[in-house]
């Protein structure tokens, strides 16, 4: 019942998103024709013409809504004049790129995040103050200055690892190469963020009255950290990796760009900049059901680890 | 024991991940020439890719080429001459060139080419309405034209000859993409487009018989990001550095001496950074305040501080001297006093005493600067020129196609951007193309309503002889100096860093170093 109550709202929530997915492109100034073919070409107005005809451009707004949604429900994402290729195929060879560098990079950030961020939260020493510091200077840095850094010490001037792009020769080794330090740096910076979280969110769940009771009962400190405060100081940590998981394509625009890989941060930046109005509404769909989906798991999740959520 | 026998297994499972990723892709062998570009290619689409376009003028040349001093020379075609009517041109195709697989070129090629592109690709729309009829005669290829149409040898300095047996099957060129090997007839053709590593690879062509090329292959490596660029070539990963209608970044270029290892081409760019006015709105309608802005400039501080010296202060005539037919006017100066006086004897006073000028509809002067991020710098600096000047004036920083859209809308009031070297050279060269109301682009402002102007752009497309089209060039050039619709600030070079280990480069006007010629002079230093 409840689970049936959450999908109609997050059906309908789907359904209005992907509705202002068509709007929010053509909101902006300009159109996909606007940056077609380059600075210093000359174009005759039948040319014009002809190119809006065949982008569908001339048909009035609403019949392009009309098409837009009829396009959807046959999982026709449309074709990219900029890239000259099915939405669909362009998505699919980006995602998988941006899934492999960011999904491991979350997973780990996740884990070492709430781990470490539990531990400093629950126990202070010098040595955790010195890792808080260094956790805080990552967390405040810009990634994209960052990652240069990086970039600069480990592949320039210690030549551990390549300057650029997905792959060289293509094969699985070269692959892990290319993609160990831009993974490790989107893992630093998701681990720095889930850190300080849950380092707070702990500081705050030490000092209730549960703990102080599981103290009392003769319960080890790793034994109340871990089977009882974890579980209570997780709850923000959710949030945040149900909003990473709907994210997990855009956000590795910066590391995209530092380490020049086509993936689907770049995708969104160049279809932006080009008001390429297909690739952004496909990209757009796949984020808008990614973040659904995420958030849906984490309401499921929320009841699950809180009952008072479930009693509501 | 234990511990190693993770660290084993964890790295097993992360290869066996990274199979279905997998992909053969090529690696370097012989001897390999790296140029690293910041012109990224989006798509393997030689027709719709700019990028791309530009890249494969090496494996499929286009009929004529632009040489060192700015004139034209056959590329493709081994000659070329016109009627005397200037309507009727014929081009001579070269006898020894070979595509990759073997076929020889012909003239049916190059007809078909610019039937097929005239028909299909709407950057030569322009074809239909100008082409009569495509002929061939023999090795020649003959056009037939309604008009004269003097410029016809340079637009052909820009299309890539297709191979009919391939293309004849294509519907839409500029849909068409191919990653894998592309047929070529220059020394070398594409062998694949690798956008995952982000990397062209070109292989010598076994067919070509012309000079024999000093590589047994030319990789192109783009880069999103032109730090990395920088680093790559500091790096020796790529041993040169290619931008259209660009230059290295100035600011970088110490570094780059300092390494002891690089050389550089400079050129002068036939391109510029100019003040572009919305000449349909009052007060840039009025030819003393574009007078009076010429001089509130400083253009030496200008060039110094945006391109760093390498460049010189401009004429009033616009066109830059690496330009043909250039012609020696007044240089552009900062003179403040004479420009308030300008503005004095044509009404424009500060009546109010608020310190900002009153146009003549009474009200304060403030304008509207549109402007995109690559031009920030130097729009401040305007800033302050003109408030120096008692102007008000407010920037609007837009992404390019807000630029674009507000531009064509006339939705602003001045605006900083550049030419190319191929926009200087569009429409009726000499930057016409970006002043003349009739035409429409994404870079050009077409707010030149001026009949004067219009007749000077039809007579210059309609010369039939290269002294008619000096005078014309001279006469445009004249015009620029007395009517100022766009205020040049500054002519910049072009520097292209190479590794010290490869000699023998050349550059053109239009392409820089990413031309035939100079695939076929690089080599490796002894």
């Amino acid at each position: 019942m409840l689970l049936g109550k959450k999908a109609t709202r997050y059906a309908i929530a789907l359904f209005l998103i992907v509705s202002l997915n068509f709007f929010i492109p053509r909101s902006m100034p300009g159109d996909p024709l606007t940056n077609l073919l380059g600075e210093d070409i000359m174009l005759t107005a039948s040319s014009v013409q002809e190119l809006r005809e065949r982008m569908g451009l001339d048909r009035p707004l609403s019949q392009q809504f009309l098409d837009y949604w009829h396009d959807i429900l046959r999982f026709d994402l449309g074709y990219s004049f900029h890239l000259h290729r099915n939405v669909s195929d362009l998505i699919y060879d980006r995602m998988k790129w941006t899934l492999l560098l960011s999904l491991p990079a979350m997973v780990m950030g996740a884990i070492l995040g709430t781990l470490l961020g539990a531990r400093a939260g629950w126990k202070s020493s010098a040595l955790r103050r010195t890792q808080t510091g260094f956790i805080m200077a990552i967390y405040c840095a810009p990634p994209y200055f960052l990652s240069l850094i990086a970039l600069y010490l480990l592949s320039y001037k210690l030549c551990l690892f390549p300057l650029k792009g997905f792959y060289s020769t293509g094969s699985a080794l070269d692959i892990a190469h290319h993609l160990f330090l831009p993974s490790a740096m989107m893992a630093l910076f998701s681990l720095s963020r889930n850190y300080m979280i849950m380092k707070g969110s702990v500081l705050q769940e030490k000092g209730s009255l549960y703990a102080t009771f599981a103290r009392a009962k003769g319960l080890y400190d790793e034994q109340i950290l871990f089977r009882h405060v974890f579980k209570n100081a997780l709850l923000p940590i959710i949030t945040l990796l149900a909003l990473d998981f709907g994210f997990i394509f855009s956000g590795a625009l910066f590391i995209e760009i530092v380490f020049s890989m086509n993936g689907m941060g770049s995708l969104i930046y160049d279809a932006l900049l080009s008001r390429d109005y297909p690739v952004l509404q496909g990209s757009f769909l796949i984020i808008t059901i990614m973040v659904v989906s995420a958030n849906l798991l984490a309401d499921l999740l929320y009841s699950y680890l809180d009952p008072r959520v479930r009693w509501q | 024991m234990k511990q190693n026998t993770y660290k084993i297994a964890s790295a097993l499972l992360l290869c066996l991940m990274l199979i279905p990723f997998s992909t053969a892709s090529e690696e370097s062998s012989g001897m390999v020439l790296k140029i690293g570009t910041p012109n990224v290619v989006k798509s393997a689409s030689i027709l719709g890719d700019s990028n791309m376009g530009v890249f494969a003028h090496l494996s499929n040349p286009t009929l004529m080429k632009m040489a060192a001093d700015g004139s034209l020379e056959g590329l493709t075609a081994r000659s070329h001459e016109v009627s005397v009517d200037g309507k009727t041109w014929k081009f001579i195709i070269r006898d020894d060139l070979y595509w990759s697989d073997g076929e020889k070129l012909t003239s049916e090629d190059v007809k078909f080419t610019f039937d097929y592109l005239a028909e299909n690709y709407p950057a030569a729309g322009w074809m239909k309405e100008t082409v009569n009829d495509i002929s061939t005669q023999d090795d020649a290829v003959i056009f037939k034209l309604n008009k004269p149409y003097s410029r016809l040898n340079l637009e052909f300095a820009t299309y890539p000859i297709l191979a009919k047996h391939i293309w004849e099957s294509i519907e839409e060129p500029m849909e068409y993409t191919n990653e894998g090997e592309m047929l070529g007839f220059g020394p070398f053709y594409i062998n694949s487009t690798d956008l995952g590593a982000g990397v062209i690879y070109f292989k010598r062509n076994p067919h070509w018989k012309g000079n024999v090329p000093n590589f047994d292959s030319v990789e192109i490596h783009t880069f999103a990001n032109m730090d990395v660029l920088s680093l790559a070539l500091e790096k020796g990963d790529v041993d040169a550095y290619y931008k259209y209608a660009g230059t290295y970044p100035y600011p970088s270029i110490r570094k780059l001496e300092d390494t002891g290892n690089f050389e550089f081409v400079e050129k002068d760019n036939i391109g510029l950074i100019f003040l572009g006015m919305n000449l349909k709105k009052e007060p840039m309608s009025d030819l003393s305040f574009r007078k009076a802005l010429s001089y509130a400039i400083n253009y030496s501080e200008m060039l110094k501080l945006d391109a760093l010296g390498f460049g010189q202060v401009p004429n009033v005539g616009f066109v830059p001297l690496s330009m043909m037919n250039f012609k020696q006017t007044a240089q552009l100066e900062q003179n403040l006093s004479l420009a308030k006086s300008i503005l004095d004897s044509a009404g424009y006073k500060d009546a109010d005493g608020n310190g900002i000028l009153e146009g003549k509809d009474g009200k304060d002067i403030r304008l509207t600067f549109l402007t995109r991020t690559d031009y920030q710098r130097v729009t401040e600096l305007m800033v302050d020129y003109l408030k120096d000047l008692g102007i008000e004036s407010e920037i609007k920083n837009v992404d390019s196609s807000t630029w674009i859209k507000q531009k064509d809308a006339g939705e602003y009031d001045l605006t900083i951007t550049r030419s190319t070297p191929w926009g200087m050279l569009m429409h009726a060269n000499w930057g016409t193309g970006y002043f003349d109301s009739r035409r429409t682009g994404e870079g050009v402002l077409h707010v030149l309503e001026d009949p004067e102007f219009h007749k000077l752009c039809d007579d210059i497309l309609a010369a039939t002889s290269q002294s008619q089209l000096q005078d014309y060039a001279y006469q445009v050039q004249d015009y620029y100096g007395e009517n100022l619709p766009g205020i040049a600030l500054y002519w910049n070079k072009v520097v292209t860093p190479y590794n010290k280990a490869f000699s023998g480069w050349y550059s053109d006007p239009l392409y820089g170093i990413f031309n035939v010629d100079n695939f076929l002079s690089v080599e490796k230093s002894r």
